[in-house]
């Protein structure tokens, strides 16, 4: 990789102070992982690539308030592309959103898990899929719905065939399992 | 269930995305004054973000750089002299780092805006600055000017907690590293005019406001310790 978290997080210190070439550097560094989670949560090109673009804007906003002990900077940005992927899809949802007729395994899990940040990151993901392994089958995969793909409850409760209540319990219970498992 | 366990749930559920729209924005603006609720949030998003890895990178079919770009320089150029906030998050970042020395202030931290030098025509001498809560309603607007060394603060949309005030504070490097207090708002409902004669107009165009929510008499400690309330300064047309 010729670009190192290191080289991402100045990018984005000079990008808080106002350098757009340095913010450039930033996009054409990060973009193909943002945009991935963006249409794989979306399903819809046009869309995403307008959502992608307020992202960074968003981004560029924020830069002053990236804390390196917190979360790693793809994980910072990470974070606000997902919450603002499925603002999106929840707000559209209402009209009936476009969704691409593409091949939605094309985006589905790939196990090829080579863009990890690092070690330290593939012992957390690790750890994670040892404690999803642990929930049964349909909780496993309802888990991995919402958080990959951003079903909401509903969408789950009829994927499931379940009431909306039934899939917020089990939603719950999953959860405190996993939290137990991860031991935090 | 205990509300410490709702609000780990709320956060969770949160995180993982399966909330409704509603309940989305009900905890954005939550989590902005609910340190709990923040908290769980962060724990939530290092526990579930390794699944990020699970994401397959995808090129956008065009470069986008372009239109974020245009988005960024165009939000300023439609506001004219917007002195964007974002120049000044250095300075807000000594702040943050000289109050936190203190332990009080949480990330909270208000602040608010100031006269900056970076893209302040030096001729500038009115400017006005929105503080919002949560980036949406403006609660207060203040206006400054330079050669009355006078600043008026008229609340829009604040409302009073009971048993509570709002208190001003100035920050500026040559204060020192903690933020000085420039008195309480008494009435959240009418202006309050404040004279900073005793400082001179360099400080202050480079210092740094904010508002805090403190108990009625103002922050115990000296420091501010509530909830923040954010604002962008925009130089007065002449």
């Amino acid at each position: 990789m010729g670009i190192s978290i290191r080289d991402l997080e100045q990018f984005l210190a000079r990008a808080a102070d106002g350098d757009m070439d340095a913010f450039g550097h930033l996009y054409h560094a990060t973009s193909a992982k943002l945009f991935g989670i963006v249409l794989r949560i979306l399903k819809n090109r046009a869309q995403s690539e307008d959502i992608l673009q307020e992202i960074y804007v968003r981004v560029w906003e924020r830069a002053g308030d990236f804390e390196p002990g917190r979360a790693s900077i793809i994980t910072w940005m990470a974070t606000i592309a997902r919450n603002r992927a499925i603002d999106a899809l929840r707000r559209d949802k209402r009209h009936d959103a476009v969704v691409d007729n593409f091949d939605i395994d094309q985006l589905a899990d790939h196990d090829d898990l080579s863009v990890a940040d690092d070690a330290e990151r593939n012992d957390d993901l690790r750890q994670l899929e040892i404690c999803l392994g642990g929930l049964d089958d349909d909780r496993r995969t309802m888990v991995r719905l919402a958080y990959l793909d951003g079903f909401s409850r509903a969408e789950l409760a009829e994927r499931f065939a379940q009431p909306v209540g039934t899939i917020k319990t089990w939603l719950h219970r999953s959860l405190k399992q996993l939290k137990e498992c991860l031991g935090s | 269930m205990t509300d410490r366990e709702d609000i780990d749930m709320l956060a969770a559920e949160y995180v993982l995305g399966t909330l409704d729209s509603d309940m989305r924005r009900t905890v954005d603006e939550r989590r902005s004054h609910e340190d709990d609720l923040d908290a769980a949030i962060a724990g939530w998003e290092k526990r579930l973000s390794p699944l990020n890895a699970h994401y397959r990178d995808e090129m956008p079919t065009r470069d986008l750089f372009p239109g974020i770009r245009a988005r960024i320089e165009g939000a300023r150029a439609q506001a004219d002299n917007i002195v964007e906030i974002d120049l000044l998050k250095r300075k807000l970042a000594r702040w943050r780092i000289g109050t936190f020395a203190t332990g009080a202030l949480a990330a909270s931290l208000m602040v608010a805006v100031l006269v900056s030098d970076f893209a302040t025509p030096v001729q500038d001498r009115q400017f006005v600055a929105v503080f919002h809560r949560d980036d949406t309603q403006p609660a207060f607007v203040m206006s400054i000017d330079l050669d009355t060394r006078a600043v008026i603060i008229r609340p829009v949309s604040a409302t009073l907690p009971e048993g509570k005030t709002y208190q001003l504070w100035i920050a500026s490097d040559q204060l020192g590293p903690a933020p000085k207090s420039l008195g309480l708002l008494e009435n959240a409902s009418v202006p309050t005019t404040r004279s900073l004669g005793e400082f001179d107009p360099a400080l202050l165009r480079n210092a740094t406001f904010g508002i805090s929510l403190e108990p009625e008499g103002g922050s115990p400690t000296g420091r501010p310790t509530g909830p923040a309330i954010h604002g962008r300064l925009i130089p007065v047309e002449h």
